[in-house]
């Protein structure tokens, strides 16, 4: 009997791996040989027009004496930091409101799909939208001159830090609305009424139980965002008139003037900031145990 | 219906849902210090009226008061009422100290910390938690979750507590358990508990005293033994579980229903006419043995061992099931022949008919 039994664990446990097989090839060949590859690249030798296996520092040396290549790294934990504060801050009262004041299961679906809308167009055309928007001539100075709340059109909306913010806040915070409101649908309404009961406020019952629960989410949500917006180079593209340039514009600059040692040096260094990041945000909450 | 300092009463207390009335004036007075039990079927509005003590729902029109105060419009929290929920509903992320401390630590004007300490120990000592104070709420038993949920609530010192199906979620053995302990906390407390359920046996149980509800109303009020003996209408004796409720109609000194006229030694007042006879109070003779009392023809269909008892199931002539319950304690198990001719007998005093 026992012997039976472990033949059928072992069948399933064969029939597993087979499962897993071709996520396993596919990941080994497309990600960690290429990681592996990139941090080899970045230690070989780089002349004006040709790239040599001999193994040098010259390229980590040239990024770390640079003021413009660690001025980007300075701009690109910046950029981070402002935009997971502004996809956090527009997104969990949105969330909030999806995730556990609207009580028609229903309803919240429909109100997350309308969040999902705008990715039926192309990223692309989502960010270069935005340039009507902000310009000089666009429509929110006109409809602020038109209302007169100005008298000269602002300039700094686009082609700034500013409109990057923007332009990124506007495509990712969905990321950051639909695991909070995941999470906080999940909550049983129960223990809120309970917590009322028991006399809290609130703001108490907010803080003390609504926002714990929910915690997972924010995790989750901030960890897409995060690795979204620091591998960034299209929105800083095309709405920061190159006024802005992330890692991720400098290693396109790179690999454009087929200077690969540098590119992979950049990389690496983008990949290190990420690691660290998803290392961090994963401390702070034990998904294993809530999910 | 008097409203004094001592009692907590419920006038004209109305609710509906859409074009549903979930309660439809439901006026009861619960004294200081006593266990009732709410019975009523699924759908009968026991949880709406809960809802509406406990000040999660405003009732339509009516009033509410507890001990002389004035709640119907009241946030749940300023009533003075503890709830205690079907599913616990206990804070998942917070251990057992700090979901007991919690409603103490986050009032609007908390106790001084060494009070609320003592407070929390006291309660966690009384339900028969010490030791487990650290382990998660996800660590523990059912019983003690359902022994958190009720500290949760009593550490605020409420002097009326809700508990709704508050033994649902427990397997029939704890069940059996945590209702002597419930009246034992109760009675050391003495604050006033209301007990809702779907289990007769549960209410009959339980309480010191049974409201009985049936489509929003109440349809009785009484203690145990007057609620078994004397059901206030056809339906309070069908969900008791206990009788055979007959249809037909009243007429004079007999009632006359599909199997003739059935004589009857007491008479209750209601609306809907029935009769209704103890599922103990019949027995079984063979079809052709002398007739004595009330008598109606059957046909035996199968019986159901319960421990202590047995329950025999058997068809009249047009297809109505009666229940026969024997006693093991009054002698052996008497057996019946499948599909058997038999006749169920009975006093005609131990009938009772409605109408």
């Amino acid at each position: 009997m026992a012997e039976q039994i472990e033949t059928a664990e072992t069948t399933r446990n064969r029939t597993a791996y087979w499962l897993i097989a071709p996520g396993a090839v596919w990941m080994a060949l497309f990600l960690a040989v290429p990681i592996l590859m990139i941090v080899y690249v970045s230690f070989w030798t780089q002349t004006t027009f040709k790239i040599e296996p001999i193994l040098t520092i010259a390229s980590w040396k040239q990024f770390f004496s640079s003021e413009t290549y660690i001025g980007s790294l300075f701009t690109t934990v910046r950029l981070w930091l402002i935009v997971l504060a502004a996809t956090f801050v527009l997104g969990y009262p949105t969330a909030l409101f999806v995730g556990l004041f609207v009580k028609s299961k229903t309803l919240s679906t429909v109100l997350l799909v309308i969040c999902v809308i705008p990715f039926w167009t192309s990223f692309l055309i989502r960010v270069l939208a935005w340039r009507p928007m902000l310009g000089k001539e666009g429509a929110i100075n006109i409809l602020l001159q038109k209302a007169g709340l100005i008298s000269a059109p602002i300039e700094a909306l686009l082609f700034s830090e500013l409109s990057v913010v923007i332009g990124m806040t506007q495509i990712y915070v969905v990321f950051m609305v639909g695991p909070i409101a995941f999470m906080l649908s999940r909550i049983d309404r129960n223990i809120i009424e309970a917590a009322r009961d028991l006399g809290a406020s609130f703001w108490r019952i907010f803080f003390k139980i609504i926002l714990p629960l929910s915690l997972p989410g924010v995790i989750v949500g901030a960890i897409f965002v995060s690795v979204m917006v620091l591998g960034e180079f299209a929105t800083t593209a095309a709405l920061s008139g190159r006024k802005v340039n992330l890692l991720g514009n400098i290693i396109v600059t790179q690999v454009g003037s087929l200077k690969w040692a540098l590119a992979s040096v950049v990389g690496v260094i983008l990949t290190i900031i990420m690691g660290l990041v998803i290392a961090g945000f994963l401390r702070v909450v034990d998904l294993k145990k809530e999910l | 219906m008097a409203e004094t300092i001592s009692n907590i009463s419920l006038s004209g207390v109305t609710k509906r849902y859409g074009d549903v009335t979930a309660l439809d004036g439901v006026s009861l007075v619960l004294e200081g210090n006593e266990y009732v039990s709410l019975l009523g079927p699924s759908g009968s509005g026991k949880t709406s009226l809960l809802r509406a003590i406990a000040g999660f729902e405003a009732p339509d029109a009516g009033k509410v008061t507890v001990f002389g105060r004035d709640v119907t419009h009241l946030a749940p929290h300023k009533r003075g009422i503890g709830f205690v929920f079907q599913n616990f509903a206990l804070f998942p992320h917070l251990s057992v100290y700090d979901n007991v401390a919690f409603g103490l630590a986050n009032a609007d004007s908390p106790p001084p910390a060494d009070e609320i300490r003592r407070r929390v120990t006291d309660m966690v000592r009384l339900v028969g938690l010490t030791g487990l104070e650290e382990r998660g709420v996800g660590q523990i038993s059912g019983g003690q979750r359902q022994r958190v949920a009720l500290a949760r609530t009593l550490v605020t010192e409420p002097r009326l507590i809700l508990l709704d199906e508050p033994l649902g979620a427990l397997d029939a053995n704890l069940r059996m358990r945590m209702r002597d302990e419930l009246r034992h906390i109760r009675e050391r407390l003495g604050v006033t508990f209301l007990h809702v359920t779907g289990s007769e046996t549960e209410a009959l149980a339980m309480g010191d005293r049974v409201v009985v509800l049936d489509r929003g109303r109440v349809a009785q009020f009484a203690a145990p033994d007057v609620i078994l003996n004397s059901p206030a209408n056809p339906n309070v004796a069908r969900f008791l579980n206990r009788y055979n409720v007959l249809s037909g109609a009243l007429r004079g000194e007999a009632f006359a229903s599909a199997y003739g006229d059935l004589p009857y030694g007491k008479r209750v007042e209601s609306g809907d006419a029935a009769y209704g006879i103890r599922y103990d109070r019949i027995a079984v003779v063979e079809e052709t043995a002398p007739a004595s009392g009330v008598g109606i023809p059957v046909t035996f269909v199968t019986s159901e061992y319960l421990g202590s008892a047995v329950m025999y199931f058997f068809e009249a002539a047009d297809g109505h099931i009666l229940e026969v319950e024997h006693h093991l304690g009054k002698g052996r198990m008497p057996e019946f022949r499948p599909r058997g001719k038999y006749r169920l007998q009975w006093k005609p005093e131990d009938a009772i008919v409605f109408g």
